[in-house]
């Protein structure tokens, strides 16, 4: 190995004088060595640009640079932006507008956008589209990035704030004095100034690091393995294979655990875990799994859904009878009679739509740190996680460890949007590693081996036949779903069900049949991802309802319309839905967008099309059987009464609730929001939540958080009533003061009232804790998939250009109209909207993971897995449409999730209007435009492609 | 830390004198030296373990390889030059905005301020941006070594699939330019994956001369078509001597989707990669146009 070399450059101001290896990057050399953890890794590729710092002033990948080839330069990170404690007015306008979620791109694009404002100090929009092309954002905050850049300079030598920042980001309507208001987010000034710290950036005193060897056959018979060699590398402190990790198998949901921590005896995807190492570092754990030998017998594999079904086939998982014919889920539902639904209608048609794997590809990859403590045997786990308590659960059960010996801390989460919901064998290898070497050993993924882990979206095949009435009313649908599941069932089971349980939600349908069917295949596993099984069957809904309004004559609109969901309707797969403004989110889009100007008369290559969607706010169940309530909050008034903490376990991943949560609380207390501090995420100091899946906090979180804050409120009311000699019930809090609802003249200062009360019984703390109705759902298979305690609902509407030359789509505009109940935050609302509508553009547009014949994956990169650059973000306005929900807190439902579901069908749709092609299956590329251009051409109307 | 990266040894040489003798000598040894230019390719492939444990030769360095220079024979361009500097060096911008656009289109920003020319021209993938450029505006590429230096054409500079004329021991050390003659229009196009940080589907430069009224000189070239950057003469030829009409462009078009045999692979397809530059070559006609 290469000495080390002498490294002298000036990092942040400051002289450097550093003797690193060869091989160290300059990415390493500001993490590793200087610990300035605001430079990220997000690809070590060049692709993502999380790890963008200043190198003589101009933007470089320092995953790129030798640390040697920067001797002599001048550096500049993230943590040197901020002089004196005071952010630079870049990071401010960042906070300001919200431009970021869950900040792991955002000091490269904070530093990109630097490098810009200090050679063109009033940058046009186009320059910063221009400039930031290199700084991938998964949770898409671009527009609000672009805005929060054109307006730097008028944060220069203003202090930051938590105010919401212009008057539209406030609640007009209601008289909340919090809800309903854009205050910044509660990690924003972290997060832009690279303090945060994500699992990957957690440096603890012997820490190791940890590595695992993948299968290279996609199925294969493990033969025996010989790790002789691996032991015996110096600087190698543990292997484990498959007859070191226990016997019980694990995953998501309990009717279908089939994964074991490391294979033991047959590997089933090219990526599946054969064994482990710790060592003292990265690369002495790399060359150690070189020198493990392993011996398949490679078996033949199958790698499509429907081939797998087919007799023959080869089977994924013969020990277990319940998975003959590698079919994993079946669903079979039949509500009402569908055939006299179709004898009823007008038009019947049928049609096959197919979907793509797609990949979450949030910019962190996983990460995970296990730690066990000296005394006890207790377990500290941080883990880059959407779940923590159900991670918490599954390394007990997996690795036998009482649940109470284990505490997980959820840091900083780089985006996950399904991908990190479930327990990794990065989690479970790091602890039992931990256990063997008495050292805390951390573990992460690069960004290929994400891709081999994946768990993205699965890949329907979709029959879908639908009944319409000569005037658009929807007689009957039926819907027939092969889904790709991969080679375990991670969520799977609840993706089948979804796929079919969400389609009845937003039109009327009196009669519907949906057999799903679930199918093992050698591929990477498929789990949830944002929208959890319902975009692809939405994408072929919306499609074939364009097509047969069009058969009809109808206006896509009229249709939409005429079966749009209601409030208070029990569906016919017997959800209940609740608030719903459906129909207003029609109406509305339909005007905003200027359709009825613009549909079908748009010039050849411009088309517009409509879409429509909404989501589950929350799970009705949870996944494993469980009575604990689904989100409990506690909160603790400080003793000076001057703030109060919120120790809640919901995980914020980005989508704000840790922003929003601490709103719901201090409008509830009547106290300003930035007197709330958000405990950290921390089993030891939160009691249990569900965490961040099926779009759930806003409004289980959001209860507990309101039912916690009650509760202290009414302590505080009582002693206030006391004070100020007077009924309890006749007064009310707000912006930090008790007093008389009727005589707001008199009253008493919060914190005051606060302190007597500790000073007269000790701590204050409220708790509250919510559980959905217990009466949600169906009585019939699978009938909890898909309940929720409420729902939301958008429309959206876009404009695309098609180049006729080259195939190529642009999303030009759009609107979304969203009904997510009450607005608790506008800037996060927006924002989320915005994220959703870009990421759906990316999964209708641009992404698809392709495996080769071998099963390996062609694109495992962000090079050719291509997700949106700044450069695809469309000019996007997006309208609240509230209702009130009445089980929501203050009225809210959810956002995160619903507002991705429209998009692909909208998309489809306004293709086919600009150019007359219909692409049925995702993703619309160039190629399948051009192709269906040619045919057109050839001599047909309308050509439509499959292909 | 990649494991492919853990043994690398880098060499640092004060000047090009030296640097080119070190390359020399170890030419001929077991651990021949690899230059390091920007780093922007051979990171990739160090990261994806595709390359063995290597020595590499740090150019980054080296003032003597950098520079746009204006000559009497056209402008030369030093190996160092990134696509940075070339997207706004003023020269090339004037003289040869079809390098400025490509240099443009070179993957984002941060990867512009290091990927050099003589990088993308000693990779030789056959998507590299500016090769079309290059070919379409006769460059002759300069190597050295230590010994002697010497001029390629590029047209002859590649053998095949990322192979080159080029030997271990020689360095690109710069790139001439001719001056474009009178009445020459540049046309560069990229058609990508992605708006941003695209690699090509197809790529296309043309040159194309028109005097009295009638094209007398024709440079198409396409990058991502084939194993290497390539001319199409068949469709060159269709130019020559005509006027610029639909027809004339239609026919270089057809006669190009007949001489090219482009693959499938994870960017595209054969056939879109085919139709796709028929197109491009008559819109690059349409511009000339103008
Ligand atoms: C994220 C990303 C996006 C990219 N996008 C594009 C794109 O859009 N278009 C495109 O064309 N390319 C793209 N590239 C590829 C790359 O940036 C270019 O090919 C670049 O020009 C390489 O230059 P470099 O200086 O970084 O080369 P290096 O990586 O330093 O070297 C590349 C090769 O050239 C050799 N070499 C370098 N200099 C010399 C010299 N003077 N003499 C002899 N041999 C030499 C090296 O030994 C090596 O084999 C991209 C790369 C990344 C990582
Ligand atoms: S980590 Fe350097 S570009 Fe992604
Ligand atoms: S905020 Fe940009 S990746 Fe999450």
């Amino acid at each position: 190995m290469g000495e080390e070399i002498l490294v002298s450059l000036k990092v942040n101001g400051q002289e450097r004088a550093l003797a690193v290896k060869p091989n160290t990057t300059l990415q390493d050399l500001v993490r590793w060595h200087l610990d300035l953890t605001g430079t990220k890794k997000g690809c070590e590729m060049g692709e993502c640009g999380a790890c963008t710092v200043l190198m003589d002033g101009r933007p470089v990948n320092s995953c790129m640079v030798l640390a040697v080839a920067a001797s002599g330069s001048e550096v500049t990170t993230i943590e040197g932006l901020s002089v004196n404690g005071d952010l630079h007015p870049l990071q401010k306008a960042f906070v300001k507008h919200g431009a970021l979620q869950c900040g792991f791109c955002t000091p490269g694009m904070i530093l990109s956008a630097k490098a810009l404002i200090d050679s063109k100090a009033d940058p046009t929009e186009e320059d910063i589209r221009q400039v930031l092309g290199g700084n991938l954002c998964r949770c898409a905050a671009y527009p609000r990035i672009v805005k929060a850049i054109l307006s730097w300079k008028e944060f220069e030598g203003v202090p930051l704030d938590t105010r919401p920042h212009t008057p539209e980001e406030r609640d007009q309507e209601r008289d909340h004095a919090v809800v309903g208001h854009g205050v910044t987010r509660y990690d924003g000034p972290d997060k832009v100034s690279g303090r945060a710290r994500y699992t990957s950036d957690i440096r603890l005193p012997g820490m190791i690091f940890g590595k695992i060897l993948c299968s290279p056959h996609a199925h294969a018979l493990i033969r025996s393995i010989d790790t002789t060699g691996a032991k015996k590398l110096p600087g190698v402190l543990a292997v484990i294979t498959g007859a070191d990790v226990p016997e019980t198998r694990y995953g998501v949901s309990p009717a279908r655990y089939d994964e074991h921590v490391l294979a033991k005896e047959r590997v089933r995807y090219v990526g599946d875990e054969v064994a482990a190492v710790a060592a003292v570092d990265v690369e002495t754990a790399e060359r150690a799994l070189r020198l493990i030998q392993v011996e398949y017998e490679v078996l033949p594999a199958v790698f499509d859904a429907e081939e797998a079904l087919k007799p023959g086939a080869p089977l994924i998982h013969p020990e277990d009878p319940r998975y003959a014919g590698n079919v994993n889920t079946r669903v079979e539902w039949n509500f009402g009679d569908v055939d006299k639904g179709f004898a009823e209608a007008d038009l019947v048609r049928e049609e096959r739509f197919v979907g793509s794997r797609t990949y979450q590809a949030p910019i962190e990859p996983h990460a995970s740190l296990a730690r066990w403590e000296h005394h006890g045997p207790k377990l500290t786990l941080w883990s880059a996680t959407q779940t923590p308590h159900y991670l918490q659960q599954m390394v007990a059960r997996t690795l036998d460890i009482p649940v109470g010996s284990i505490r997980v801390i959820k840091p900083a989460v780089g985006g996950g949007f399904g991908v990190k919901a479930e327990t990794t064998p990065l989690d479970l290898c790091a602890v039992i590693l931990a256990r063997m070497t008495g050292r805390p050993v951390m573990m992460k993924y690069s960004r290929r081996e994400m891709f081999y882990h994946f768990r993205g979206r699965h890949k329907q095949i979709m029959d879908l036949k639908i009944g319409l009435k000569r005037d658009g009313s929807i007689t009957a649908v039926q819907s027939r779903i092969v889904l790709d599941g991969g080679a375990y069932t991670s969520y799977g089971v609840i993706t089948a069900y979804y796929a079919g349980s969400m389609i009845p939600t937003l039109y009327k349908i009196p009669h519907y049949k949906y057999d799903g069917l679930r199918m093992y295949t050698n591929l990477p596993a498929c789990g949830a991802f944002r929208g959890h099984g319902v975009p692809q069957p939405r994408f072929a809904f919306e499609s074939l309802l364009d097509m047969m309004a069009e058969d009809l004559g109808l206006d896509p609109f009229d249709v939409r319309i005429r079966n749009a969901m209601t409030p208070g309707t029990r569906t016919c797969n017997a959800l209940d839905i609740s608030s719903c403004e459906f129909g207003a989110t029609l109406e509305r889009a339909r005007e905003a967008s200027g359709w009825a100007q613009k549909k079908g008369r748009l010039p050849r290559g411009k088309g517009i099309g409509v879409g429509c969607g909404g989501f589950v706010s929350g799970a009705g169940y949870p996944i494993y059987r469980s009575d604990f309530p689904h989100s409990n909050a506690m909160l603790r008034v400080h003793e000076s009464g001057q703030a109060v903490t919120l120790h809640i376990a919901a995980a914020d991943i980005g989508q704000g609730s840790d922003t929003v949560l601490p709103q719901i609380a201090a409008e509830e207390l009547g106290i300003p929001y930035d007197r709330v501090w958000m405990a950290a995420c921390d089993s030891t100091l939160s009691p249990v939540d569900l965490g961040s899946y099926s779009s759930r906090v806003t409004l289980m979180g959001g209860n507990a958080v309101k039912m916690a804050a009650t509760d202290v409120k009414n302590k505080l009311l009582r002693v206030a009533g006391r004070r100020l000699g007077c009924d309890p019930a006749a007064l009310t809090c707000r912006d930090g003061r008790i007093f008389v609802k009727e005589h707001p003249s008199v009253g008493i200062d919060w914190a005051e009232v606060a302190a007597a009360a500790f000073s007269e019984g000790g701590p204050v703390v409220g708790t509250g804790s919510y559980r959905p109705p217990t009466t949600l759902g169906g009585d019939f298979k699978g009938g909890t998939v898909g309940t929720s305690p409420a729902y939301s609902f958008s429309t959206f509407v876009c404009e695309v250009s098609v180049d006729l030359e080259t195939g190529f789509v642009t999303v030009d505009r759009c609107v979304d109209f969203s009904d997510a109940g009450t607005v608790v935050n506008p800037v996060t609302f927006h924002g989320q909207v915005e994220g959703g509508v870009i990421m759906g553009i990316g999964e209708t547009l641009l992404e698809d993971v392709v495996h080769r014949a071998d099963g390996t994956i062609a694109n495992p990169n962000l090079h050719d897995y291509l997700i949106p650059s700044i450069r695809e973000t469309p000019e996007i306005i997006s309208v609240a449409v509230e209702s009130f929900e009445p089980r929501g807190p203050f009225g809210a439902k959810e956002i995160g999730e619903g507002c991705l579901v429209p998009i692909l069908g909208a998309i489809a749709n306004a293709v086919y209007d600009a150019c007359g092609v219909r692409v049925k299956e995702l993703p619309i590329t160039p190629e399948k435009i051009l192709k269906g251009l040619q045919l057109q051409a050839a001599g047909r109307v309308a050509a439509r492609v499959e292909g | 830390m990649r494991a492919a990266l853990s043994r690398l040894r880098v060499v640092r040489e004060p000047n090009l004198a030296m640097t080119a003798r070190a390359l020399e000598e170890s030419a001929e040894g077991p651990r021949p030296l690899v230059p390091m230019a920007g780093g922007t390719d051979l990171f990739v492939y160090l990261n994806a373990g595709a390359l063995p444990e290597q020595d590499y030769l740090d150019l980054w360095h080296l003032d003597e390889l950098r520079g746009v220079i204006d000559t009497p024979g056209g402008v030369r361009i030093h190996a160092l030059e990134t696509f940075a500097n070339l997207r706004r060096d003023p020269l090339v911008k004037r003289r040869y905005p079809a390098l400025a656009e490509a240099s443009s289109w070179v993957g984002a920003r941060q990867i512009q301020n290091r990927a050099t020319i003589a990088g993308n021209i000693a990779n030789g993938s056959p998507a590299g941006d500016s090769l079309p450029v290059l070919l379409a505006l006769d460059a002759r590429i300069r190597l050295v070594r230590f010994s002697a230096p010497r001029d390629v054409g590029f047209d002859t500079f590649y053998t095949g699939y990322r192979t080159s004329v080029r030997h271990p021991s020689e360095l690109i050390h710069s790139i001439l330019l001719p001056w474009p003659l009178p009445g020459t229009r540049q046309y560069f196009r990229k058609v990508g994956t992605r708006l941003a940080q695209a690699i090509s589907k197809v790529v296309i430069a043309t040159t194309i001369t028109v005097q009295k009224g009638r094209v007398t000189r024709a440079r198409i070239a396409l990058g991502s078509v084939a194993a290497t950057v390539v001319r199409v003469p068949s469709a060159e030829d269709a130019l020559l001597g005509e006027k610029l009409t639909p027809a004339a462009a239609s026919e270089a078009a057809r006669r190009l989707r007949e001489s090219i045999h482009p693959i499938d692979d994870i960017r595209s397809t054969a056939a879109h990669r085919l139709r796709v530059a028929g197109r491009l070559v008559e819109l690059a006609v349409a511009d000339a146009l103008r």
